[in-house]
């Protein structure tokens, strides 16, 4: 199997006037699912297209186990991808589909059906090999699409957001399914999404990504409880991690509004920034009998089934909290506490402290 | 389901009174129309045909004797050189071979220009000169094809001589076996930016993501091309491929402009439309045989039109 390690890779576009990426460095190892995530436009899917070969690196190099493959067309890197849109050959059935990859290959009619029949039946699609991908539903495709990827038997696997056209519930179902068959064939798989519920829940490995540099590479719970940058921890979790501006007063953490945490701020960095995650936070609508707290006014409150959502105005931005329930009506002023070890403390550069 | 039970079934419709007079109301101008110059043109040739003409009044009726000897007529076909296979062939014989040199020809050129400009810079510019050769007038292009063949100006023969082929330098247009194809160049000159321009945007609808997937999948670019981009602008192949016969069929004013009304050396490059205009205009006026060669002109079309106008 394969082993994909990217070195000082950059690429830039218009003459350099657009950077896409910068000096990635990773590691994909042998067999593992690797899950680029970032918002649109920083540079995941160019990585991908140059892991693909679909796009040439304008510097740094790309390596398959000792191989380096950069400038190697595609065909010769024996890669399978999948794309958004499922790019299935509208003029082809879905079995004429599958089979292409291997036909191009000249592998022999015999086997080309045996391996055909082999991926369908793991797909569950035999019932559509007939059709024409127009005939099909989302679901349905994204499964062909997924079947001409396999059927080749790549040595890497790559997926660029491939279930972001699918509704709600064939999303979470195409989850499982596809770390179902990612387990099964054991291939070494790279996945961009911008949704980080699909790459906490599939990837081994997340590698994020801003402004096409490497913000963090982790496994999903690191990331969540140790996110290394203020940009991170704004960017995981759903709502994002709440940050509290505060500076550093003689080794303790004080907070904008006035509080001085109990808490230790062991960084020379003058402002600090303090991370809380919505769930970690308590509300009250009476101020507790703790020697600080943060005092704000509730913006919104949406309850939402499982947790009530709280919004909440503090010094001019807004605080998200999860709680169980609260008798807290919008207007109300209210006061936040949350235990400082759940705390995270950044400096002024936005580098996780501690 | 059979004929019959179809008919019945539409039969058996309540047929909405006050509908249909809507429906009749609001073709009437379009059907007047298509009456008046399509219609009733034809149908007035298809009967002309059969009689004799003193001018443009109907004589006697003739039966099938115009017919026969239009079709007996050497600028039409001309059997003995037909099957020799020696120009002058005939209008007939010459307006086909017209269109299986320049249909294959510029439907080709068009495709081919259209993948190499696809991703270049300036492919507007580009474009435009290809395609300003089907903007012009095609008596412009007749006319300009005898300056280009020239024999003593003409810069086809300084070509030949500056790349050192002196031995074919010749007056193309005068010659009467090669004439003919010296004009369906100029005329695949025309052609071919009409069929680059549709394939441009047949090329242009492609999803990038199909020909990324095929290079992915192993496909270089000669598969790519078989595989996924041939299938894909068929339809436009089609549209390319009757919408250049039509024109080909109805070609006059290149060959007018480049040989004069009898079509060039001995009618070497006469073509169907051109003797429609000799037997309508030149003395003698044979008015029923101009209709005839009309009429046979519109058997080769008909189809082809009937065939675009019932693509999806």
């Amino acid at each position: 199997m394969t082993r994909i390690s990217m070195r000082s890779v950059s690429k830039y576009f218009d003459g350099g006037d657009t950077v896409a990426n910068y000096e990635l460095d990773m590691e994909v190892d042998d067999g593992e699912f690797v899950v680029f995530l970032g918002p649109s436009g920083c540079g995941k899917t160019t990585a991908l297209r140059m892991i693909a070969g679909l796009e040439d690196p304008s510097e740094g190099e790309i390596y398959f186990d000792d191989d380096r493959v950069d400038g190697t067309p595609p065909a010769d890197r024996n890669v399978a991808m999948v794309f958004q849109n499922y790019a299935l050959y509208p003029h082809m059935t879905v079995r004429e589909n599958i089979e292409y990859p291997l036909k191009v290959r000249g592998v022999p009619p015999e086997e080309r059906d045996e391996r055909v029949a082999q991926v369908a039946d793991l797909l569950h699609i035999e019932d559509q090999m007939g059709s024409d991908p127009g005939e099909i539903s989302g679901g349905q495709r994204q499964r062909t699409s997924l079947a001409r990827a396999i059927v080749r038997e790549p040595s890497v696997f790559l997926l660029d957001e491939p279930l972001s056209n699918l509704d709600a519930k064939l999303r979470l179902e195409m989850r499982s399914e596809l770390k179902r068959i990612q387990n099964e064939l054991g291939i070494t798989t790279v996945y961009v999404t911008h949704n980080q519920e699909e790459a906490m829940s599939m990837g081994d490995k997340i590698v994020v990504l801003n402004d096409g540099t490497i913000r963090q590479v982790a496994d999903p719970e690191e990331l969540y409880e140790r996110p290394r940058t203020t940009w991170v921890a704004k960017f995981i979790g759903s709502p994002p991690m709440n940050l509290f501006e505060g500076e550093n007063r003689d080794g303790r953490v004080r907070l904008a509004e006035g509080n001085a945490l109990p808490m230790p701020a062991e960084t020379s960095s003058q402002t600090v920034s303090v991370g809380v995650r919505p769930e970690d936070i308590d509300v009250s609508t009476e101020a507790p009998d703790t020697d600080w707290t943060v005092p704000g006014t509730v913006k919104t409150v949406e309850p939402l089934g499982e947790y009530v959502l709280v919004n909440v105005e503090v010094g001019g931005s807004v605080v998200n909290v999860k709680v169980p329930h609260t008798d807290a009506t919008a207007g109300d002023p209210i006061h936040l506490t949350f235990d400082p070890t759940d705390a995270y403390l950044y400096d002024g550069d936005g580098e996780l402290v501690a | 389901m059979s004929v019959e039970s179809y008919l019945e079934d539409r039969l058996d419709r309540d047929v909405d009174g006050e509908k249909l007079t809507a429906i009749l109301v609001f073709m009437l101008p379009g059907l007047t129309l298509f009456g008046i110059f399509s219609v009733g043109p034809m149908l007035y040739s298809a009967v002309g045909s059969f009689f004799t003409w003193d001018g443009f009044t109907i004589g006697q009726f003739a039966g099938f004797e115009t017919w026969i000897a239009t079709l007996n007529d050497d600028a039409i076909i001309n059997w003995d050189n037909l099957l020799a296979l020696e120009y002058p062939m005939g209008a007939l014989p010459q307006n086909i071979i017209w269109m299986v040199v320049h249909v294959p020809l510029s439907t080709f050129l068009g495709l081919g220009l259209a993948l190499l400009f696809a991703d270049l810079r300036g492919r507007s510019v580009l474009r435009s000169m290809v395609f300003l050769a089907f903007t012009t007038p095609t008596v412009v292009i007749g006319l300009v094809l005898l300056f280009v063949y020239d024999p003593q100006a003409g810069i086809f023969n300084e070509l030949l001589r500056v790349i050192g082929l002196e031995g074919q330098v010749r007056n193309w247009t005068q010659e009467p076996q090669i004439a003919i194809y010296a004009l369906i160049a100029g005329g695949v000159w025309v052609q071919t930016g009409f069929s680059m321009l549709l394939y441009s945007s047949a090329l242009a609808g492609i999803d990038p993501a199909l020909l990324e997937s095929a290079r992915v999948d192993g496909a270089g670019r000669f598969r790519r091309f078989k595989d996924i981009i041939w299938p894909l602008v068929k339809p436009v192949t089609a549209v390319v491929v009757i919408m250049s016969m039509i024109w080909v069929i109805r070609i006059f004013a290149i060959v007018y402009a480049a040989g004069g009304p009898s079509g060039g050396p001995g009618g070497a490059f006469s073509v169907l439309g051109l003797e429609v205009y000799q037997a309508a205009f030149s003395v003698p006026i044979e008015y029923s045989k101009a209709m005839v060669v009309a009429l046979i002109e519109l058997v080769i079309a008909l189809p082809m039109a009937w065939y675009i106008a019932s693509m999806d």
